[in-house]
């Protein structure tokens, strides 16, 4: 027999019994949609959780920075060794950069900076990154753009949250005490910017200094690059740092704390500053998130401490593959139920048409011909039920996104994606896979269609 | 002329077990039939004969005995072989026509040729041939609730010829038709047979409808208790008796 004519032939069965196949249809998609709604909520609180740890840093990146000396302390076994500490430069990041994986390596400079406006201090920090690697950052920018290679002139690219920092000088309040926001233009005003702000309380309470004088600070008016987008509650790892271009940082820091120690970077056992400037961290980009850990532990053995959200999300996804799991299998429990359905239909359809097949048995219809049709039958009312069960969980799926999101969950998860999501791969794998539970709840009614005899069809009744 | 026949069959038993008992329904059967001939057997109820056709047609196992069929041995054969074999050489035409009551004159014809792999036009073409021949020309897309029981047996008989098969079985062809319709449709087979050089075997309880045949088996608790040669008989056939 054709392909063709066995397919003609199991359609029009079940177009003959068509309120029969709509209601065993209809078993199957309530089946396939539980699963699907089901596994895409649990896609979706995945997604949702991993978007939710990229605010706290890219997951793809290692921050590196100096052993803390108590630790080196502890696993060298001595004061001895804090002098050999190495510190972080340029040969460093060069051999980073030969770690297999790594993709990217860039340094970051630290520096503690007091912002002044119109009666208006802050007191945040710079993060200095070479013009030429801000973009690896992945910064999202709601005003201006970000540091041009050519500038000669410092100039800032202010974290959604910098401006709440603010406080008035007067009364001590700011954004975060009562709720007023300083009327700063970041983008626009000029903004005095000092770095050496122990110098400065200096100045405004009197005291003076070691070599005995009592001086204001030099005071630098710094232009604004761009400003990230944001609002100022919205936290990320970027929202309370100002981003500037390290080489430009790294001289002006040079002059400034010209024979001082500069705070935050490392000084001899006397208290002296080191000759060189060496950087605050170094970041690591590893090309897929699955390496991380491995470049982790192989830069931790270098002597260099390591960190990333590896572990982390590690943790949280085999949570939430748990999660996945048990949500699909409350969905398979209906897609089962209707697995049962499929099966009585064809038996009842097998009763039905036991002097049909006899008739086919007796006019010579091959054996493996008659078992095809009814599993043909079979799957038909899987993939039937399962492209329409997938249809229906696009738009449930919908419905909880559109109408459960806003309402529910609020501001938490605006601008977050939804909370159901189905990728394409879960709709074309659940289709398939109803049509195997059909072919698979079909197997047995017709092997017994199979084996049914043919002299049934010449009893005369 | 010393042709093979298309039957022959030896010593065929057929014993069932119902309970502790025995019953004998072929107590040792042999005859053959020739190639274009037309043979009834006749017997009452439970004397075999529907046994001995159901066994011809490899629809039951013998219990001891061979039947050859178009020079295949039917008792070595397993199921799929059988209906194979069925569907290669073997026409059937059934007491209650089993017609498929959603297709019509047309596609019931046409669908042992779909068993057998031929394209939709290639066995619509035929069957509109084998039905023309049985006087349905105008019935052709007639469902068969549309159509008279004469009417519906001869889309039976132009199904069973439709895969121009060695052998044609009819089991009480007539059995559900009254008595006009059944000499109607006796007459329409006892032509075809002649004009296409057809072999039938048919089973009958109807001594008069038995005289159609060229040659009648009178079977009786499962023994051929007679064999007699109709005036229907062609000179040649008549020679070859068992």
């Amino acid at each position: 027999m054709r392909f063709w004519d066995i397919l003609l032939m199991s359609l029009s069965s079940l177009w003959k019994r068509r309120i029969r196949t709509i209601l065993t249809v209809l078993g199957v998609v309530i089946g396939t949609a539980s699963i699907v709604v089901m596994i895409s909520l649990g896609l979706g609180l995945k997604r949702a959780s991993l978007e939710e740890m990229e605010k706290y840093g890219s997951l793809k990146s290692i921050i590196v920075s100096e052993k803390d000396s108590y630790e080196s302390d502890e696993e060298e076994g001595g004061r001895a060794n804090k002098q050999t500490l190495v510190h972080l430069d340029d040969s460093v990041l060069e051999s980073l950069r030969g770690i297999e994986h790594v993709e990217y390596v860039y340094p970051e400079l630290e520096a503690e900076v007091m912002l002044l406006a119109g009666g208006y201090t802050c007191y945040t920090s710079v993060r200095g990154v070479p013009t030429k690697d801000m973009e690896l950052i992945g910064l999202e920018l709601a005003q201006g753009g970000l540091p041009e290679p050519g500038d000669t002139q410092l100039k800032f690219v202010y974290g959604n949250s910098v401006i709440g920092e603010f406080y008035n000088e007067k009364t001590g309040h700011g954004y975060w005490f009562d709720g007023t926001m300083a009327p700063v233009d970041l983008m626009n005003d000029p903004m005095i910017c000092i770095f050496d702000a122990e110098k400065y309380y200096n100045f405004i309470w009197g005291n003076a200094d070691e070599s005995g004088n009592v001086a204001m600070p030099k005071k630098y008016m710094i232009n604004a690059a761009g400003v990230m987008a944001g609002k100022v509650e919205d936290y990320n790892s970027n929202s309370n740092l100002i981003y500037c271009d390290l080489d430009l940082l790294k001289a002006l820091l040079k002059k400034e704390f010209r024979g001082k120690a500069i705070p935050g970077q490392p000084t001899t056992i006397s208290g002296k500053p080191t000759k060189e400037i060496y950087y605050t961290n170094l970041v690591v980009g590893v090309d897929d998130m699955k390496n991380v850990q491995n470049v982790q532990a192989q830069i931790s053995q270098l002597g260099y401490s390591a960190e990333s959200n590896a572990e982390w999300v590690e943790s949280m996804q085999g949570q939430s593959n748990y999660i996945q799991l048990a949500l699909g299998g409350i969905g398979a429990i209906s897609l089962l139920v209707a697995a049962i359905g499929i099966a009585n239909t064809m038996m009842m359809s097998i009763y039905e048409r036991t002097k049909e097949i006899g008739i086919m048995k007796v006019l010579g219809c091959d054996m493996r011909n008659i078992q095809g049709m009814f599993l043909m039958e079979a799957g038909h009312i899987g993939l039937l039920g399962g492209l329409i069960g997938v249809a229906l969980s696009y738009g449930l799926s919908f419905a909880i996104n559109h109408f459960l999101g806003v309402s529910q969950m609020g501001i938490d998860l605006e601008g977050a994606s939804s909370i159901s999501y189905i990728p394409f791969w879960l709709s074309a794998l659940s289709v398939a896979f109803s049509v195997a539970v059909g072919m698979a709840a079909g197997f047995f009614p017709s092997l017994r269609a199979m084996r049914l005899s043919p002299l049934a069809a010449i009893r005369n009744e | 002329m010393a042709t093979t026949p298309v039957i022959s069959v030896r010593d065929l038993y057929k014993i069932y077990r119902v309970g502790d008992s025995r019953v004998r329904a072929l107590d040792g059967v042999g005859f053959d039939v020739q190639k274009g001939e037309f043979c009834s057997i006749v017997g009452t109820s439970g004397s075999g004969k529907s046994t001995l056709l159901n066994m011809l047609a490899g629809l039951e196992k013998p219990t001891k005995g061979k039947i050859v069929i178009a020079g295949e041995h039917m008792e070595k054969k397993n199921e799929n072989q059988l209906v194979a074999f069925r569907r290669k050489h073997i026409g059937f035409i059934f007491q209650s026509f089993n017609l498929m009551p959603s297709m019509n004159a047309l596609e019931n014809v046409a669908l042992p040729l779909t068993f057998q792999g031929v394209s939709r036009k290639k066995r619509l073409e035929m069957a509109r041939e084998v039905l023309t021949l049985v006087g349905l020309e105008h019935h052709m897309n007639h469902k068969p609730t549309q159509m008279s029981g004469g009417q519906q047996q001869r889309v039976g008989i132009a199904r069973a010829l439709v895969v121009q098969p060695e052998i044609i079985f009819a089991d009480e062809p007539t059995g559900n038709l009254d008595s006009r319709t059944s000499a109607e449709v006796m007459e329409l087979i006892r032509r075809i047979i002649n004009e296409q050089n057809q072999t039938l075997v048919m089973v009958t309880h109807d001594d008069h409808l038995a005289g159609f045949a060229d040659r009648i088996f009178r079977i009786s608790d499962g023994r051929i208790v007679d064999i007699r040669v109709t005036g229907n008989a062609k000179k040649d056939l008549t020679r070859k008796q068992h």
